[in-house]
């Protein structure tokens, strides 16, 4: 095995271990080596949380161990993201994301946000108990391709619909995609609301975000 | 289809083994009940008169069999000093943990029913309940679970992964909370009333099923021993997948499980019905918020079919609190379907 396929195993394992200690010393390790920390991150330390995800797909890993397994991700990517060479691979797609007003339940949109980051998105975190008026400026602000709307309770399940309806108001439902998930949200909630897509957990919306902006 | 027994005699029949006229039936009204006595939410808070009128007007407009003295999750973590934010008309939710620092567990203590937060307030609800109409319903009082009120207290990210990283410190905030929900349990069934617990932070759609036998499970059992010696059945709630730990809920010592819409009632029927009773599992948002009364009846048939002979018993439940929204409608059918199809002969 080479130096760098150790270093980059590490990384993985360091992530899939939930070892922020063995992630931070792989990537020190990666940029010492002068690894390209693009690969570094993206065959080593996404790799590992990719891991982490099919784990909770397949119930052995709960929202505990993906917490602290994105713990390590974002410790290593802490010291990789400065070294990276900024090449013309084109803007990431950004994604308004938050946990609509009346709400305050975050564990799985920060799941969320964590996943979409490591599948190449750039995610506007607007936090908890969001108005729809402030996913909408957000999203005309930054130019966003996406809004994604959680919740865990039932009685804020209408912010949403009113996300969509702002859209339509303002003649942006085309240009902006709206994904939602959430406990007490389902896929007929989410067709009948007009929401583009609905997720069921934090590794199917990457898919289903991906798919939404044909980014491949 | 009139009902031939009060609510109270049907579970005194049941618990005997006697014949009953219908299975129970349980739409976990919660705060909807403001909406029946026409007051916002918010106006609840703190006020014993209130909170009782509510619940009892409530009882006497739909006709169910459980009455519940219940706000919300976070009354037990506010009285030891989490901040919790009331909208003017929905559900409290959690501001913030009690504690930003482990080190800060010291200043930490168990809270004292009669003095501190909103229960004493609580406390007067279910005493007025109970005289009012505690001989012909039975009135419980909602008490949160030691691992998710500790959770209120430290913070649900950060304690979820203290179990990894700090273990001891979560055991000693379940010890706090175990000892604040002994103390309020002792003060209802003082009162009259019977404790019903709620533990959503040990479901399995957050933590694993080994975290829940090592962290929520043994302050449950705990617990439930204690209301067990003062003579009372406990009925445990935990929200989302509980199907790998039905066992660990009814060896915590639950006589009844109330489970949610996501588990099959047929399969926890197959697995756990010998030793527990069963109540659920009406789709709360789905069906009862945004179904029609077709949709209500239909969800109220299958359960009845998928549980009605649970060795242990069935009470047909919506799988969670209610939508404050719900009409009144869907719960009128839920109760007249359960009327009808849910007769014994």
């Amino acid at each position: 095995m080479s130096k760098q396929e150790r270093i980059l195993g590490d990384l993985a394992e360091g992530v899939v271990s939930m070892d922020t200690d063995l992630a931070v010393k792989a990537s020190r390790e990666a940029v010492e080596e002068k690894i390209d920390a693009y690969l570094a991150i993206n065959e080593g330390l996404v790799k590992g949380m990719n891991e982490a995800g099919r784990l909770y797909e397949e119930e052995e890993y709960f929202v505990p161990e993906l917490l602290l397994a994105s713990d390590a991700l974002y410790a290593g990517l802490e010291i990789l993201t400065p070294h990276i060479v900024r090449t013309k691979e084109g803007e990431k797609s950004k994604i308004i994301l938050g946990v609509v007003q009346g709400d305050t339940h975050d564990i799985g949109k920060n799941l969320v946000k964590i996943m979409l980051e490591v599948g190449g998105f750039e995610v506007i975190d607007l936090g908890r108990d969001v108005p729809a008026e402030a996913f909408i400026d957000k999203a005309k602000e930054v130019n966003a391709g996406m809004i994604g709307l959680s919740t865990l309770m039932t009685t804020t399940m209408p912010v949403m619909k009113k996300v969509v309806e702002l859209l339509e108001q303002e003649n942006l439902k085309d240009k902006i995609r709206v994904l939602v998930g959430g406990g007490p949200v389902s896929p007929a909630f989410a067709k009948s609301i007009g929401a583009d897509g609905y997720a069921e957990n934090a590794n199917n919306a990457v898919r289903v975000a991906k798919s939404l902006l044909a980014v491949e | 289809m009139l009902d031939q027994m009060t609510a109270v005699e049907r579970f005194q029949a049941l618990a005997k083994g006697e014949p009953i006229d219908r299975l129970p039936c349980v739409p976990i009204v919660g705060n909807g009940a403001a909406r029946v006595i026409g007051v916002k939410i918010s106006s609840l808070r703190g006020n014993g008169d209130l909170i009782a009128k509510a619940q009892i007007e409530s009882y006497k407009y739909f006709k169910y069999d459980i009455i519940r003295i219940f706000t919300d999750l976070y009354q037990q973590a506010e009285a030891m000093g989490a901040t919790v934010y009331y909208p003017e008309d929905e559900t409290a939710y959690l501001q913030a943990p009690a504690i930003k620092e482990l080190s800060e567990i010291d200043r930490l203590e168990p809270a004292d029913p009669y003095r501190d937060g909103n229960l004493p307030a609580h406390l007067e609800a279910m005493k007025i309940a109970v005289a009012e109409v505690g001989n012909e319903v039975p009135v419980t009082g909602a008490v949160t679970g030691p691992f998710t009120t500790a959770s209120f207290l430290r913070g649900a990210d950060e304690l979820i992964r203290d179990m990894y990283r700090a273990p001891e410190a979560v055991h000693r905030l379940c010890e706090l909370s175990l000892e604040t929900a002994l103390r309020y349990a002792r003060a209802m069934l003082d009162a009259g009333c019977a404790p019903s617990l709620t533990d959503p932070m040990g479901s399995s759609t957050v933590i694993s099923p080994r975290q829940f036998q090592q962290f929520a499970a043994p302050y449950l059992k705990r617990l439930i021993d204690y209301i067990h010696s003062r003579g009372k059945a406990v009925t445990l709630h935990i929200c989302g997948k509980t199907n790998k730990i039905w066992e660990a809920m009814a060896e915590a010592g639950a006589d009844c499980l109330s489970l949610d819409n996501e588990i099959d009632l047929e399969e926890a029927k197959n697995k756990i019905g010998h030793r527990v009773r069963l109540m659920g599992n009406v789709r709360p948002s789905e069906v009862m918020l945004e179904g029609t009364v077709e949709d209500v009846e239909a969800a109220v048939k299958k359960c009845i079919r998928q549980a009605y002979d649970n060795p242990k018993g069935y009470i047909v439940a919506s799988g969670c609190s209610l939508p404050t929204e719900t009409p009144f409608v869907n719960i009128t059918t839920m109760m007249s379907a359960v009327r009808t199809y849910g007769r014994f002969p």
